[in-house]
């Protein structure tokens, strides 16, 4: 992406490395031309600039002297090394150091993603190891400090192309910096979503303890072990160099449901209850393959919010082990209590069927009692044959009937559908152009600019629709559902419509295929 | 079971402005030191790498400005620091003098847990310098009147005791950071039915 930059005059113009050298009043370009809806929009992007971006406003404001001279000399700090014109730097010493700040691999990642604790100490980042990080992880704290010493807090800065989100949330500072088609809101999505990975894991109580009792502790040690879990939601679009669906549902805040016969879905759905019903302290059962939800069976009265699904889905997801054995792990849903654990069994229902189940309880001697109650429904499944019929979904590369569809409409090259009564998408398989690295960037971009223009806040949209250069684009929000649809850019206006039609019409027959309406209860 | 990650100390170089706190920065990260004085607006970072007892540790240093102008952040350059190191020259007994409300000062902002055994270390800078005017006596009774705060008289310029002091620093806020091991609690239970389980989530699912 490229974004035309005018510097402020009284901001630093460092010669060397800085994340803070240009200081960008103006709202950012992010927007293809051709678009009908650029202008509108451009407005209310310099709107939220205006109500929001406190930096660019005190770079411009008189009253803010001493901020312009803090970042100035910021700008300057994490060179310090470089800059002593005076000496004959020659040792490895000097090297080590600079080390990222000279590096162009780690220069030009798409997206960098940066944790630290208000005192100014590394917790985590995306690329590069956080300790030779240190300084920069200084200059952020200080910037973050400076705005908040006017009882005031820093959202994002614009600046040579590259927009950084900030988030300050109990004790830790969170810092995205972005070269991808993210909007702020999407980065700060992303933030928010490494955060509640961080609370899931030890909770907020814990988290504002341990900074209560040592503002110097190095969260590290209580994370460790833990990366894969936070790298996992954030290497979820294509700044890292690869193709996952993941941030389909990450952008919609979604989850994908594993598409069964209605017939079917209901039998799992009794094994569950029948086998649930009775055993004190079960809250949740939630039963999960490839990355989708079989069935959600809920004690009466609770239930799981979708980011607090999402984080589930990320934990099975990148947690080989429990494959091996089941498990009895802690687990924090913030959403639903950011202070407290439930315990979960997590275990493969066998070893011919991929699908895990999750079963949530209150109670953390209640292990064995779950795994039980797992034989139990795994009985039950195999019995009805449900699990055949899971694995024979599972063995096909993808959903035959909506491979169907697909076919049937040549020119819909690929779609995103939200229900407006779930948070649940249905999206078909990639297919051409865009199974590549580069073709699968646009597509994404394309994406986040419609959800962004959607859900704009000062300005939300009901109906996009665009030609561009490669394809035609459109988003159309009713009252009972979100359609994202993109077409070969040689289609014509008459065909976009009856496609949508169709597939609208085709989506409401088979909607307890690919949807759950209601989560039952036991 | 989970890889022992290095630690990382947060290191605060405080005094009065022109005493030598960057200058003592530069020449123990990098070897290096300049005639040239240039004030430091805010702060300035480095990071070095040294092993301590077997352990590789990495030292946030954290250069603070010595003018008045500039010192508006405190807690926020304060906050954490697991050491304070305080500068003076020992040319210019003000700088000398000054220590003690450097040191409450700090000790004020940065409220660690444990005042009176936080790791301080005193330096008194320029010993290379002719005009000497603070005897090393009268520094050795005021480090040892504020708890027995480790006292080095260095030269940024010549590299005099710097390499020493700097690794007692590291040494000293390691040791305190071996002495509050992991917080041991146990969280919460969930209760059902607590009102700490957020309303909204009732009946009406969300997902």
């Amino acid at each position: 992406m490229e974004t035309e930059q005018t510097p402020t005059p009284n901001t630093a113009t460092s010669d060397t490395n800085s994340t803070c050298e240009y200081l960008d009043a103006e709202g950012d370009s992010e927007h293809e031309t051709g678009d009908l809806y650029q202008e509108a929009d451009a407005d209310a992007e310099q709107q939220h600039h205006q109500g929001h971006n406190i930096i660019s406003e005190a770079v411009s404001g008189q009253t803010n002297k001493d901020l312009t001279t803090s970042v100035e000399s910021l700008a300057l700090s994490t060179s310090t090394s470089a800059k002593t014109e005076d000496s004959v730097s020659t040792n490895a010493v000097e090297e080590d150091l600079d080390d990222y700040q000279h590096d162009s691999v780690w220069r030009g990642q798409k997206k960098h993603i940066f944790i630290l604790s208000e005192a100014g100490k590394p917790i985590y980042s995306l690329h590069g190891n956080e300790d030779k990080l240190a300084a920069l992880f200084g200059v952020i704290q200080v910037l973050v400090s400076i705005v908040q010493r006017d009882q005031d807090g820093i959202i994002s800065i614009h600046a040579g192309g590259i927009k950084f989100a900030f988030m300050h949330r109990n004790s830790l500072i969170l810092v995205a910096a972005s070269r991808t088609n993210m909007s702020i809101q999407q980065l700060q999505l992303q933030l928010s979503d490494v955060y509640y990975q961080i609370l899931s894991l030890l909770t907020h109580s814990h988290l504002s303890k341990t900074f209560e009792r040592r503002k110097n502790f190095d969260l590290r040690r209580s994370l460790a072990g833990s990366e894969r879990l936070i790298f996992n939601l954030l290497a979820n679009d294509s700044s890292n160099a690869r193709v996952s669906s993941n941030i389909f549902t990450f952008l919609t805040n979604s989850i994908r449901v594993f598409p069964l016969p209605t017939a079917v879905r209901s039998n799992i759905i009794s094994a569950i209850q029948s086998n649930c019903s009775k055993v004190k302290d079960l809250v949740f059962a939630v039963l999960i393959a490839d990355n989708k939800l079989i069935a959600l069976v809920r004690m009466k009265k609770y239930s799981i919010h979708p980011s607090d699904l999402r984080l589930i889905f990320n934990l099975i997801e990148c947690t080989e082990s429990f494959k091996n054995s089941p498990h009895w792990l802690p687990i924090c849903l913030p959403k639903f209590n950011m202070n407290g654990f439930w315990h979960a069994h997590i275990s493969y229902l066998t070893n011919d069927c991929p699908a895990c189940l999750l079963l949530i309880s209150v109670d953390k001697n209640a292990s064995d009692i779950m795994q039980s109650v797992k034989m139990r429904i795994t009985e039950k499944l195999e019995r009805s044959q449900c699990l055949q019929a899971i694995n024979e979904e599972l063995q096909e590369p993808h959903n035959a009937k909506l491979y169907q569809q697909m076919l049937s409409m040549p020119e819909l090259r690929h779609f995103l559908y939200k229900p407006k009564a779930t948070a649940q998408l249905l999206f078909p398989m990639l297919r051409h152009p865009y199974k590549t690295l580069s073709e699968f960037e646009r597509l994404e971009a394309i994406y986040c600019s419609l959800l962004h223009r959607i859900h704009n806040q000062s300005r939300p949209l009901k109906l996009i629709y665009e030609l561009r250069d490669r394809e035609v684009i459109l988003a159309w929000v009713t009252a009972t559902y979100e359609l994202y649809a993109v077409f070969e850019s040689i289609v014509d206006k008459a065909t976009v419509i009856k496609y949508v039609d169709k597939l609208i019409k085709w989506i409401e027959k088979e909607y307890d295929v690919y949807f759950i309406r209601n989560h039952a209860t036991f | 079971m989970a890889t022992r990650k290095k630690s990382l100390l947060k290191v605060i170089i405080l005094g009065d402005s022109s005493v030598g706190k960057t200058s003592l920065m530069n020449q123990y990260v990098n070897k290096r030191f300049s005639n040239q004085y240039k004030a430091t607006i805010g702060a300035d970072f480095c990071t070095k790498e040294v092993v301590v007892n077997d352990r590789v540790v990495t030292m946030q240093i954290w250069d603070t400005a010595g003018q008045e102008r500039f010192q508006s952040l405190g807690v926020a350059f304060y906050r954490g620091a697991d050491c304070c190191v305080l500068v003076y020259d020992v040319t210019a007994p003000n700088s000398f003098k000054n220590l003690d409300s450097w040191r409450d000062e700090f000790l004020i902002q940065a409220s660690p847990r444990d005042p009176e055994h936080f790791p301080f270390v005193v330096l008194g800078n320029k010993v290379d310098l002719d005009n000497r005017q603070v005897s090393t006596r009268r520094a050795q009774q005021w480090c040892q009147s504020k708890n027995d705060i480790p006292y080095y008289e260095t030269s940024a310029k010549e590299g005099i005791n710097v390499e020493m002091a700097f690794q007692t620093i590291a040494k000293n806020a390691l040791e305190q950071e071996t002495e509050a091991e992991l917080i041991n609690d146990f969280p919460d239970q969930i209760r059902l039915n607590s009102e700490n389980n957020r309303p909204g989530n009732a009946d009406n699912c969300q997902c």
